[in-house]
């Protein structure tokens, strides 16, 4: 952890009685790409504007770079904001809001035209300058506000949901853009969104937050692989989560059968929830299956055909297959080990990392 | 259907005949060259060089602008900075408390704000005349401007200041690159509509006047009084022409400001096609 840059310890917030963060604990290092992927409301921009400096935390420590930062104005700190709405100045064309952070230092001129244009040319607005905000595209602005926040070449990077207002096809072209943007300067991003799909995309370490919490650490796919728990599992991505039990290490039991696993290191007969993502299922015939259930409804999707059928038990079962099937009929699902997921109740992301640290010593 | 909108037109034509026709009653009578009102004999500059070599009536008319501009200007200062104080507020109550003890300033009548202000300086003692008149002035234009403004205000996007903050502002630099000319249309609007009040209000005025300083309502309204002189239909005349032209120039100056942006982009659009 030498390159760390900013660090968040035990940090609360509260307004009034509503508890927005509880305990929020992280590190970031110099030079990644940070999401913080959670629904509206789970404290994500919370997290963002108090590393701004925009509110303050209750209590705990924010640091950057060793020191604390807790009572440094927003207007001294070494982090830019690309806003949810761009937040760009109506009354400034394109050139003097992006040089808006260099002209309060007193940069000289020459040297901010140099670097204004640099910027502009870092998101394609090349020739842009002397353009009206008005005039612009939400794509367009949204380059622009990004501009506007690197040309002050700051440490970090702070972007809220900067996406959210743009169309699919731009949006994803915009994912593609700033990662590559991120690359090129170097400098961390700390992302917030609530697009699971923009988080996994773009990543290098993935904050997955509810109610306030930070729920589970981790590259993109292990949060895909191993989520810790329902709601993360639930929310990243698509799964079929069912109840279980842990009958032995390596061997779960759900819906009356008994199915091999890669998990270990819980306590026998525990309960468990079991997730299987719909892409691992595959379809065959009823005697070779491990599960044989119902097909309900079926829908194209172009790369896929997304699934839904259930069970004797009547558990939902979403697969996603390469081939089609006939709605009614009885298909048998197949799985590997490796692809049932077991999660405990109430695991919390330490103890996850260190069951998991147990047995993985033991295969080696 | 062609008849209905040629009643509409007549109807608009009815309604401006009755605002302009005593105004144009009045500046026509100023070229009369008989004494009176009634019956026109002849055309004559006369009145209008009486007036100009009336230097009471010329230090009246220089006395009251300077009551306008500055009064305006002061009120202008202090509504925004009042507006600003309001916007602030967080509580809706205090809020809508203090936007309605504004509002009441606003619309209590002349007289009852003027007969205030005259009972107020003579408790205090302040002598009656030109700071008298100012300070009234600039205490009943401040309302105006306060209501121009916080609309502006309350339109303004509030990550804006967050924006500039981060990209390194000071509170000060923060209220005067972004939010002052965010807020600058309605700071224009204020200070116009305070000059215009200012310079045609009579009650409170004639209230707190005292010996020796006059403005020109206050003045015409007291040679009215005496008898009629075409002197003051001349003057009327003139303070017509006079604010034609700020509307007209109001006008041209929005114009050119909303327009820019579009030339601009016809320009740009022009040398784009060649």
């Amino acid at each position: 952890m030498a390159n760390t840059i900013i660090s968040f310890e035990a940090v609360d917030k509260r307004y009034g009685d509503t508890i927005a963060l509880n305990d929020i604990n992280f590190e970031l290092e110099q030079g990644k790409f940070y999401t913080l992927l959670g629904p509206s409301g789970c404290g994500k921009t919370t997290i963002l504007r108090i590393l701004a400096g925009f509110t303050s935390a209750t209590s705990g420590e924010i640091k950057f770079k060793g020191q604390k930062i807790n009572n440094l104005p927003a207007n001294k700190r070494k982090v830019n904001t690309v806003f949810q709405d761009y937040a760009l100045f109506p009354h400034l064309n394109v050139f003097d809001n992006v040089a808006f952070g260099l002209s309060l230092r007193k940069v000289p001129k020459a040297e901010i035209r140099q670097r204004v244009l640099e910027a502009l040319r870092l998101v394609q607005l090349t020739g842009y300058d002397d353009r009206e905000i008005a005039e612009l595209s939400g794509g367009q602005q949204q380059r622009v506000a990004i501009a506007r926040a690197i040309v002050n070449e700051p440490e970090v990077l702070l972007l809220d949901e900067p996406l959210s207002a743009l169309d699919a096809k731009l949006r994803t072209a915009m994912q593609v853009e700033l990662r590559q943007l991120q690359r090129r300067l170097g400098i961390t991003f700390l992302f917030v969104t609530h697009d699971q799909g923009e988080a996994l995309a773009m990543s290098d370490e993935i904050f997955v937050m509810n109610n306030g919490k930070i729920l589970q650490q981790g590259n993109p796919v292990d949060i895909y692989d191993e989520p810790i728990n329902h709601f993360v599992a639930d929310f990243i991505g698509e799964s079929n989560i069912v109840k279980g039990k842990m009958v032995k290490d390596y061997l779960v039991s759900f819906v009356g059968k008994e199915f091999e696993c890669a998990d270990a290191g819980m306590r026998p007969d525990e309960p468990v929830e079991i997730v299987l993502r719909p892409e691992d299922l595959v379809l065959t015939d009823v005697t070779k299956g491990k599960l044989t259930v119902t097909v309900d409804t079926q829908v194209f999707r172009g790369n896929i055909y997304e699934i839904m059928s259930h069970d004797s038990a009547n558990n939902q079962w979403l697969i996603h297959a390469v081939h089609k099937a006939t709605i009614g009929q009885k298909v048998g699902i197949s799985f590997g080990p490796e692809d049932v997921h077991v999660m405990r109740f109430g695991e919390s992301e330490e103890e996850f990392d260190a069951r998991l640290e147990t047995y993985e010593g033991e295969e080696e | 259907m062609k008849k209905r909108f040629s009643w509409q037109n007549l109807y608009l034509i009815f309604v401006f005949a009755l605002l302009y026709v005593p105004i144009f009653y009045l500046i026509f009578y100023s070229f009369n060259r008989g004494g009176t009102m009634t019956h026109f004999t002849g055309f004559t500059w006369q009145h209008y060089t009486e007036l100009f070599s009336d230097s009471r009536m010329i230090e009246i008319v220089v006395d009251t602008l300077l009551i306008a501009l500055l009064s305006s200007l002061l009120a202008t200062i202090i509504g925004t900075l009042g507006a600003l104080q309001i916007y602030s507020v967080k509580r809706p109550v205090v809020k809508n408390a203090i936007l309605s003890l504004n509002n009441i300033l606003m619309v209590s009548p002349d007289v009852i704000i003027g007969a205030s202000f005259l009972i107020f300086f003579t408790f205090l003692g302040f002598k009656l005349g030109f700071g008298s008149v100012l300070l009234s002035h600039i205490a009943f234009s401040i309302p105006i401007v306060v209501l121009m403004v916080l609309p502006k205000l309350n339109e303004m996007n509030l990550s804006l200041i967050d924006a500039a903050t981060d990209l390194g502002a000071t509170n000060f630099q923060v209220f005067s690159r972004v939010i002052l000319p965010y807020i600058a249309p309605g700071v224009f609007a204020g200070y116009f509509m305070a000059f215009t009040y200012s310079l045609d209000d009579f009650a409170v005025t004639f209230f707190v006047t005292g010996n020796g300083f006059e403005t020109l309502s206050v003045e015409i309204y007291a040679r009215a009084r005496q008898g009629i002189s075409l002197e003051i239909n001349a003057l009327s005349a003139l303070m017509f022409v006079f604010s034609l032209l700020l509307v007209v120039g109001y006008y041209f100056l929005n114009q050119y400001n909303s327009s820019k942006r579009t030339r601009k982009r016809q320009r740009l659009e022009a040398t784009q096609i060649k």
